[in-house]
């Protein structure tokens, strides 16, 4: 791991990143909302839910990976300036995925957390951009990346000039096909062994499967993740996108209240 | 039709240009109204027939082929029958510098809802047309919380004889507006009067925009309006965006939330009223110590000074002016005794007038 100058651990601290009031690294960190921004409505009745539910960040995409170029793409711009209404409404600091390099610049003046996704895990170009910018990153696992491939990632956005970056597991692709990824728990330990990087988890892609977000959330937390992502949806069975796999309000409502009763043991544990 | 029938989105062009067209006829109707009231005073009647003839002549000459004379006459009756009715209502017109839209129009709304507002393309516009009445009141901008004075206004308010009857402390919030469907990567320039510009320095920087001036924000938002290449911005007010069919990309873009502008309402006299704040011109003759001994008759009798700016008189080449805003009313004994210890000690010495200033 010796090109892991910047983002390997050596006898560093462990490093806190700050998204406006939230401090990654430092205190557990939950960030959900739907997959996609669908609509104005839609959009700030689930930034509602998740602040009652007591989480801490919003999340939801204005820019679409898709796997077809017939699936929704996301609304762009109107989504970003949706997300940027429920942050002066709600209060909660906004995480939303950038897919181009062009528009690092422009949705930094919108969300306060660009998510670079599995997808573009190794996409330079775009790493190299979120790392000249100003914006604090949450770098995604690629599906087929190993840690060290994943942390080579890391290593291009902090070499940039931006040391304001959290790591996020996500799953990564094997030949079981009942879960849509195999989510690595094992990642989270070994990511404190290996940097100074805080490591959140993601069992809503990590798992694919909404039946089964609940027991890995707690698994997750219990191995000392720094946080989670999950998506939720006010309505799951109207979803444009993943539908199959956001939680609808009830059930975040109970994993967020579980996750924090572990989290609180963990605490008391180390 | 269906949804992805390829005439709908012919239709949906069509229809773009008519609202265009729309808002360019109502824009320019509320100009006529505004010419037609500015004319009241120079006609000794209220109406004149002969020249109501000649107008409706012309729009029959001219009416063109779709619209024809007789719809051409019929539109020009209502419209003279408009603005007759206008002329009868007791309007006051408020002169601001720009174009509709501008900041200095929603400090004339702010300060007076029922003013009509008549945008002028220069300071000079609004002085002149107070002055000679064609204007009732003029409403000009002095001084921006993060970029300082506005020169050209204070430099007339130094030289002026117009009185100031009030003030508006204006919150300003930009917005970064484009033709609807304009491609936000494709933006290259971004059009507005020097001062917007500067207050959102950091976000064009931020974003690599390159600022390019204009005498007006809302003279900005009408220019990108035209432009059909749909690779400009503008910086102005959000209400540029529906008077202009203009989308805002951003809202709130200048560089600190607190970004405001003051602005002075200029009338040609005085007016009673319970003022609390004032302001004074005075010229200091050139020898050492003048302004300190100036500056301390306000001290001394404990009055508090918001704003003092210095200016060449010029007038006089090798005087300086001063223009002094301070607390207080001239109703009150120990002002009086000042203004009138101030107009002994200086070199010249105007007062502008003593006014309430709002915060809407």
């Amino acid at each position: 791991m010796d090109d892991l100058r910047l983002c390997g651990r050596f006898d560093r601290q462990k490093t806190v990143v700050p998204v406006g009031p939230l401090r990654f690294g430092e205190s557990f960190i939950v960030i959900a909302g739907p997959c996609s921004v669908e609509s104005e409505r839609q959009l700030l009745t689930a930034a509602w839910m998740v602040k009652e539910a007591g989480a801490h960040a919003l999340r939801g995409g204005a820019f679409k990976p898709r796997t077809s170029p017939y699936s929704f793409q996301g609304l762009g711009l109107a989504a970003l300036k949706i997300l940027d209404k429920a942050r002066r409404e709600t209060g909660l600091p906004i995480v939303t995925e950038v897919l181009d390099p062009r528009d690092v610049p422009w949705v930094s003046e919108f969300a306060d957390m660009l998510q670079i996704g599995a997808r573009n895990s190794q996409n330079f170009s775009l790493l190299k951009e979120a790392g000249k910018g100003y914006r604090p990153v949450l770098l995604k696992r690629g599906m087929y990346s190993t840690l060290k491939e994943w942390l080579s990632s890391a290593e291009y956005i902090l070499s940039a000039g931006n040391p304001h970056l959290v790591l996020c597991e996500r799953g990564i692709r094997t030949f079981e096909v009942y879960t849509r990824n195999t989510l690595d728990l094992s990642a989270v330990p070994a990511i404190r062994e290996l940097s100074h990087l805080p490591v959140i988890v993601d069992p809503t892609h990590g798992t694919g499967r909404a039946s089964l977000i609940e027991a890995m959330s707690l698994a997750a937390t219990a191995a000392g993740a720094d946080g989670l992502m999950i998506e939720t949806h006010p309505h799951p069975e109207e979803a444009l996108s993943d539908g199959d796999q956001a939680l609808p309000p009830d059930r975040f409502r109970t994993l967020v209240r579980k996750a924090r009763a572990i989290r609180e043991c963990w605490e008391r544990l180390e | 039709m269906k949804p992805d029938d390829p005439r709908l989105s012919n239709l949906h062009d069509i229809r773009k240009n008519i609202d265009a067209v729309d808002a360019q006829i109502l824009r320019l109707l509320n100009l006529r109204f505004e010419y037609a009231l500015q004319t009241r005073r120079f006609k000794a009647q209220g109406e004149d027939p002969e020249r109501e003839e000649a107008v409706l002549r012309t729009a029959r000459r001219r009416a063109g082929r779709l619209a024809g004379p007789e719809f051409a006459a019929r539109i020009y009756e209502a419209i003279l029958g408009e603005s007759k009715a206008l002329q009868k209502k007791d309007l006051k017109l408020a002169g601001f510098q720009g174009e509709p839209g501008a900041y200095s129009e929603a400090a004339v709304e702010a300060w007076n809802p029922a003013w009509v507002p008549v945008a002028c393309r220069e300071f000079g516009e609004v002085f002149e047309g107070v002055r000679q009445g064609r204007l009732d009141y003029g409403v000009i901008p002095v001084e921006n919380s993060l970029e300082g004075p506005v020169t050209a206004a204070n430099e007339m308010l130094i030289e002026t004889d117009l009185s100031i009857v009030g003030g508006v402390r204006l919150p300003i919030h930009h917005c970064l507006l484009a033709r609807p469907e304009t491609d936000y990567r494709e933006i290259r320039a971004v059009y507005s009067h020097p001062m917007a510009l500067a207050q959102c320095r950091g976000f064009l920087a931020r974003n690599g925009l390159e600022p390019r001036m204009v005498y007006d924000t809302a003279g900005a938002a009408r220019k990108v309006a035209e432009d059909l290449s749909r690779t400009a911005a503008a910086i102005a007010d959000e209400r540029c965006a529906e008077l202009y069919d203009l989308e805002i990309l951003k809202a709130d873009i200048e560089d600190h939330p607190s970004n405001a502008t003051r602005f002075v309402v200029l009338a040609r006299e005085p007016e009673e009223g319970d003022g609390d704040k004032c302001s004074i011109v005075f010229a200091v003759p050139d020898k050492a110590g003048a302004l300190i001994s100036l500056l301390k008759i306000f001290a001394e009798a404990d009055i508090n000074l918001t704003r003092i700016e210095s200016r060449p008189l010029r007038k006089t080449p090798g005087q300086i002016a001063f223009l002094l805003d301070f607390q207080g009313s001239p109703r009150d004994g120990t002002v009086a005794a000042v203004l009138e210890n101030v107009n002994r000690h200086s070199a010249m010495s105007r007062f502008l007038g003593c006014y309430k200033e709002i915060r809407p």
